[in-house]
């Protein structure tokens, strides 16, 4: 028994240490990308916890907020498939392109969240 | 020659404009002139008490023979008559213009009828109440006999001279003084259609009563028996138009009214029947002297207001005012009640609320319009019985906030604020960092 849980635990522990592994191996801007989808989707859980606390009153003013992190890390998302080197599929696509892509949604994003706020 | 049709014409347009100006209208409800048609004119002295109780309350009586070939209840599309009192239930056929549906279209236009059958009553007669939700006895001999609740006479009779004392219980039918004597009747009775909803028994028989021939063997069961059988009941109209159908021509009798009756069973003599104040208080109500309600100055505004909005927002207070009267025979007074209730309507009753009065005829309510917006109707619907029905609708549109009317800046919804320019800041941050992050 006490020996089955040791190996349960190393097995966690080989499996962290290889993803960390891996994931130190992922370039720097795709690094800053995931950064910035964790803090978008982190502020969006807070703001639902936020509601479950307070009722859903100013339904407006939370769905844009809740939308604009969910938006903004979406788009994030589509930013890094299409800047990832690895991925064949957009190797015809240059990463400022799909920069200027990703600036351009997000500026319509938060037009659409500014008026939807009040 | 000329001169002369002209001058006649002349003549008879005045009178009749005079007659027009003397007569029933929505100001002055109570009718003014009233046709009686008579079999026979010895019924003019024979129930001289109740016509002279009429012509006291200022009624003009015209008698005629129901078989007078002039008899016209409007001419030039005018009605020369308020109210029509039909004593005649033998007559088969009326003269002049006058049949079935003349007489309809005179109720159908607002006017008032009495009709008083016996056990004589002609089929046109039966007709008539047919057409009105009566049904009389089919069995053209059949009278109603009790010998449960019989008035005692010298002679022990058949019994079809009933003491009938199962009154409606109405104020506004009967007068506020209670009838204490029995009601003599001898005739006979109907049943009330039961697909018509606006006919009333006003005086019903005992449970012991039947309908049927007196003077045959009853070898099967009577098809009208017990308190089922009406001796009189009322109509009134949709139109508010009233109707009065009595199974006993004699129950207006000064015979009737000035007996003394003794109900069998029961030592109570009373010297004089209860046929006269019966007869008087039912004869006021039918000629709208009683129970004929209005309802004016109709107002509405925001709770604060005093002016008239032509729109209302969702969630606004607002405040309903209206005015009813009752028409008393000489003048409208306050009508009080504690049962007037208002709608706020759109297709189904939003807001049904009973209204408060002052006493002196104003009733008020207020109420928050919903949190709905489209069309609505302030509606009342007073229907009651005896009483004329009010039908009040106003539509009045509700609308939703405007934009600017919405609240800002609300504290609750800071946090939603702040994650928002926060996720704007981090994505400035984010565009930073990633350009020059090389």
């Amino acid at each position: 028994m006490g020996k089955s849980t040791a190996t349960t635990k190393d097995d966690a522990q080989a499996l962290f240490r290889s993803l960390h592994s891996a994931y130190s191996a992922t370039p720097t801007n795709l690094k800053i990308i995931d950064l910035y989808v964790v803090f978008a989707v982190f502020t969006a859980l807070i703001q639902v916890g936020y509601m479950a606390i307070v009722g859903s009153f100013p339904f407006n003013s939370f769905l844009s907020g809740v939308l604009s992190c969910v938006g903004t890390a979406v788009l994030a998302v589509c930013l890094r498939i299409q800047v990832n080197k690895e991925n064949k599929e957009f190797k015809d696509l240059p990463p400022e392109r799909a920069f200027a892509d990703f600036v351009l949604c997000n500026l319509v994003l938060h037009l659409v969240i500014m008026n939807f706020l009040g | 020659m000329a001169n002369f049709s002209i001058a006649t014409v002349f003549i008879a347009s005045i009178s009749l404009l005079l007659a027009l100006t003397h007569s029933f209208s929505i100001e002055n409800p109570t009718d003014r002139r009233i046709l009686v048609l008579v079999d026979d004119l010895a019924l003019k002295s024979s129930h001289s008490i109740f016509f002279s109780s009429l012509q006291a309350r200022g009624f003009e009586l015209d008698f005629k023979l129901s078989d007078d070939p002039k008899i016209a209840l409007q001419r030039y599309g005018q009605h020369l008559y308020d109210g029509l009192i039909l004593f005649s239930p033998t007559t088969e056929r009326f003269g002049g213009s006058l049949d079935v549906a003349a007489i309809l279209d005179f109720v159908d236009s607002g006017k008032d009828l009495i009709v008083a059958a016996d056990a004589n009553a002609s089929d046109l007669i039966r007709n008539i109440a047919a057409e009105c939700g009566i049904d009389f006895d089919e069995d053209q001999s059949a009278v109603v006999i009790d010998h449960g609740s019989y008035a005692v006479s010298e002679t022990e009779g058949d019994h079809t001279l009933i003491a009938a004392d199962d009154l409606i219980q109405s104020d506004v039918l009967l007068g506020s003084t209670k009838i204490e004597a029995p009601v003599l009747f001898k005739g006979i009775g109907h049943s009330l259609n039961p697909a018509n909803s606006l006919v009333v028994k006003v005086l019903s028989a005992s449970p012991s009563a039947y309908s049927a021939n007196p003077k045959s063997k009853l070898s099967t069961p009577p098809s009208l028996s017990g308190s089922s059988i009406s001796l009189v009941s009322v109509v009134q109209a949709r139109n508010n138009a009233r109707v009065v159908f009595s199974g006993s021509l004699d129950l207006f009798s000064n015979k009737f009214f000035k007996s003394p009756v003794q109900k069998a069973g029961s030592s109570n003599k009373h010297a004089k029947s209860g046929n006269e104040q019966f007869v008087t208080e039912i004869s006021k109500w039918v000629f709208h002297e009683r129970g004929h309600l209005k309802a004016v100055n109709v107002r509405h505004h925001r709770v604060g207001e005093t002016e008239e909005p032509t729109i209302y927002r969702i969630n606004d207070d607002l405040e309903y005012l209206v005015e009813i009267y009752e028409w008393s025979g000489s003048s409208w007074e306050p009508y009080v009640a504690n049962d007037v209730q208002i709608q706020f309507y759109m297709m189904s009753p939003y807001v049904l609320k009973t209204m408060s009065t002052d006493k002196k005829g104003q009733y008020v309510v207020s109420f928050k319009v919903p949190d709905v917006y489209g069309v609505f109707q302030f509606k009342v619907e007073y229907q009651r019985l005896g009483y004329t029905s009010l039908s009040l609708a106003k539509q009045i549109p509700v609308r939703p906030f405007r934009h600017n009317e919405y609240e800002r800046f609300i504290p609750t919804a800071f946090p939603y604020y702040g994650a928002s320019f926060s996720t704007m800041a981090g994505f400035l941050i984010f565009s930073f960092v990633y350009l020059y992050s090389k």
